[in-house]
């Protein structure tokens, strides 16, 4: 249901049905590092490149959440995904493994709330029962996509921020899950991990691929034609660095007391404040911020307070600064505000602004949020993601950085 | 929301900013030392090929560093410097062979052609671009002169 | 002494210009490329303008390391082939001048390409 000028409620109860998260080794040593499904040793993961890298984590996080949400391979409805590379490859290379339809999103780093907003819209008008929101980016693949080559001894800047690498997925569904259904995935995750990769996986890469047995893309050094090198490589791998080949893992004894429910959104503008500065991203996105949280509060009649936890996507720690400067011009003040990205590595990582990708706001929200909400320590949380669009030639072209954000709101409710 | 020039103002006031003494500092004691290992080199090659006449002394220390520079970025070393001497490692001609050197490197998962041979320049490029026209402009004018 | 004396001229003076180039990078915030370009123009207004000489006899390697040396190369090998081979030497002097540098830059670029891979970063 619409409210105001960009707002809506959602009429149905949406449920967070399971998340699932994997992050690379940086983030695993981060101030939530403790919190995510899965954390890699390694964030090549095996892979050949950055790039294949990032698809796999974005293919294992959605794997991961739609295990854990006790669906088959084509139990989930539409899947909505996206991420920082060029057309949003990782995300599109990664959906050739599930049987489920895939909308492509981009809204820079706002995309996991994008896709969670898409999906509850879906999800809401009955066009779908199930759908499965992800996002992710990779420290690597984005330093090359938007700055410099990784071993270019140049300086960072004060104000720049430090891509996390890291996927994650929500599976929103219509029907409320039970304390059974949850305890069954748990105990059972491993094996329907396997199963849904003998099913998907090994299919999809048995027709196309050449190599045969042993083979497939499931072998990460396997490629089209792949010889018997490439599988010595392999094999080499495997016993000199098992740790870069581990599969995906979940917290077997986790038990959530509260259940999770997505009830609304405010859809963001894009707001061009006239920063030009690539490496200021948290300067560049604080006024959509602010925008998109003013015009919730407008919109919904509701006042800060209302939610026990209000948390904004990537703005670093000047874009905090920023963005409670912007609001306390219009007279709000937060006093229950946290930054994904400001929050995300501890100080002596030496990350300056702190963390930011699309994969920042979607892990902190999938590992520390949600599960946060799941024990009833959070009872209303609003979410806004923010985004900074540009890509390597606007600059060049001395254009300015629009910011986007886009807000959803979540509610528990104890499982009853 | 508020005027958009107030909040330029604001972030062009509060953004922080580069910490100066410490990185002039890392920058000249680092910059300082790579061009002694650039004196140790022509000194060392002119100690051992005492033949050789001192403009050649000089190419091969170029050549040298340059493979300095080179092997310590393809090691993943050359970056960890520049973290810390900024300048001090970018001026040095071993910063000119990492700016060089990281493309290549970065980009050799698109294969040889398109890859590495295709995206080396793509940061020094200017330096090669500017420089032979500059070349070529002072060698016309002194022609005239 | 007098070698420790070279060495320390070669310290202060490349150090100083490496330090001049962080001046800029905070005030101004150029990228890298950008750096190495003012520099070696430096170099080849200097060695035009017949000062270069002087400060490499004062700090020899302090000048020519850095990337203002290359740029002085290629101004000394212009004006050297345009006083030996007319029109063609000048124009082809500075890049005979920097041969060995480029050369050498290429070279081991693209070997070292072809064996090592970029790696990720923790800081």
């Amino acid at each position: 249901m619409r409210a105001g000028r960009q707002s809506f409620f959602a009429e149905h109860p949406i449920y967070l049905r399971s998340s699932y998260t994997i992050v690379g080794p940086k983030e695993g040593d981060g101030n939530f590092g403790d919190r995510f499904d899965t954390v890699l040793p390694d964030d090549l993961w095996g892979e050949r490149s950055y790039e294949k890298a990032e698809s796999k984590m974005h293919r294992e996080a959605v794997r991961g959440a739609v295990c854990l949400a006790g669906c088959d391979a084509d139990g989930i409805d539409v899947c909505l995904a996206g991420d920082l590379l060029n057309e949003i490859s990782a995300s599109g290379l990664a959906m050739r493994y599930f049987k489920s339809p895939f909308l492509g999103l981009y809204n820079a780093c706002a995309t996991f709330a994008e896709a969670v907003i898409v999906g509850s819209a879906l999800i809401d008008c009955g066009m779908a029962r199930t759908a499965a929101c992800s996002s992710s980016s990779h420290f690597a693949s984005a330093e090359r996509q938007y700055r410099y080559p990784l071993e270019l001894g140049n300086q960072r800047t004060p104000t720049s921020q430090w891509t996390v690498t890291g996927a994650g997925c929500s599976v929103l569904s219509s029907v409320r899950p039970t304390t059974e259904d949850d305890e069954e995935c748990r105990t059972h995750f491993k094996e329907k991990m396997k199963a849904m990769r003998d099913e998907c996986m090994r299919a999809a890469s048995a027709e196309d691929s050449e190599c045969g047995k042993g083979g497939g893309i499931e072998n990460p050094f396997a490629k089209r034609g792949g010889d018997a090198l490439e599988r010595m490589k392999h094999k080499l791998l495997r016993t000199l660095r098992p740790a870069s080949l581990i599969e995906p893992d979940c917290d077997l004894a986790y038990r959530r007391t509260h259940i999770v429910k997505i009830t609304g959104g405010t859809l963001g503008k894009v707001t061009d404040f006239g920063i030009d500065d690539e490496s200021n991203m948290g300067g560049a996105m604080a006024p959509a911020a602010a925008d998109t949280l003013i015009a919730h509060l407008e919109d919904t009649g509701r006042t800060p307070g209302y939610y026990d936890a209000i948390v904004t996507g990537d703005l670093g720690r000047f874009g905090t600064e920023a963005f409670c400067y912007l609001l306390s011009k219009e007279g709000i003040t937060l006093d229950n505000h946290f930054d994904c990205g400001a929050g995300f590595f501890k100080p002596e990582q030496k990350t300056f602004q702190g963390g930011s990708g699309a994969g920042c706001v979607n892990v902190v929200f999938n590992g520390h949020i949600a599960k946060r909400m799941e024990r009833g320590e959070l009872g209303r949380v609003l979410v806004i993601a923010t985004g900074a669009l540009l890509n390597k030639d606007t600059p060049l072209q001395k254009e300015n950085i629009p910011g986007i954000a886009h807000a959803f709101t979540a509610e528990s409710e104890p499982y009853v | 929301m508020t005027d958009k020039a107030e909040y330029r103002a604001f972030v062009k006031r509060n953004s922080p900013k580069s910490p100066m003494w410490r990185s002039l500092f890392a920058a000249f004691v680092v910059g300082g030392l790579i061009c002694m290992a650039g004196e140790g080199v022509h000194d060392a090659i002119s100690a051992l090929f005492p033949a050789l006449p001192d403009e050649d002394v000089g190419s091969w220390t170029t050549v040298v560093m340059i493979f300095v520079g080179a092997f310590l970025t393809a090691i993943g070393v050359y970056d960890k410097i520049g973290r810390v001497a900024g300048g001090g490692s970018i001026i040095p001609i071993t910063g000119f062979a990492n700016s060089v050197v990281s493309p290549a490197l970065e980009y050799n998962r698109e294969g040889v052609f398109f890859g590495i041979c295709a995206k080396m320049f793509v940061i020094a490029g200017p330096i090669i671009v500017f420089g032979i026209v500059a070349g070529i402009l002072v060698g016309v004018l002194g022609l005239i002169g | 002494m007098s070698v420790f004396l070279t060495y320390l001229k070669v310290f202060a003076v490349g150090g100083g210009l490496c330090a001049l180039g962080q001046l800029l990078i905070n005030k101004t915030e150029m990228s890298s490329a950008r750096i190495l370009v003012t520099f070696m123009l430096l170099g080849l207004v200097l060695e035009v303008a017949g000062v270069f000489d002087a400060i490499k006899e004062f700090a020899s390697s302090g000048v020519t390391v850095p990337i203002t040396g290359f740029g002085s190369a290629i101004a000394k090998g212009a004006l050297e082939g345009g006083r030996e081979g007319g029109l063609l030497g000048a124009v082809s002097g500075g890049l005979k001048a920097a041969a060995p540098g480029v050369s050498a830059v290429i070279l081991f670029g693209f070997l070292f390409a072809l064996v090592f891979r970029s790696r990720s970063k923790k800081i």
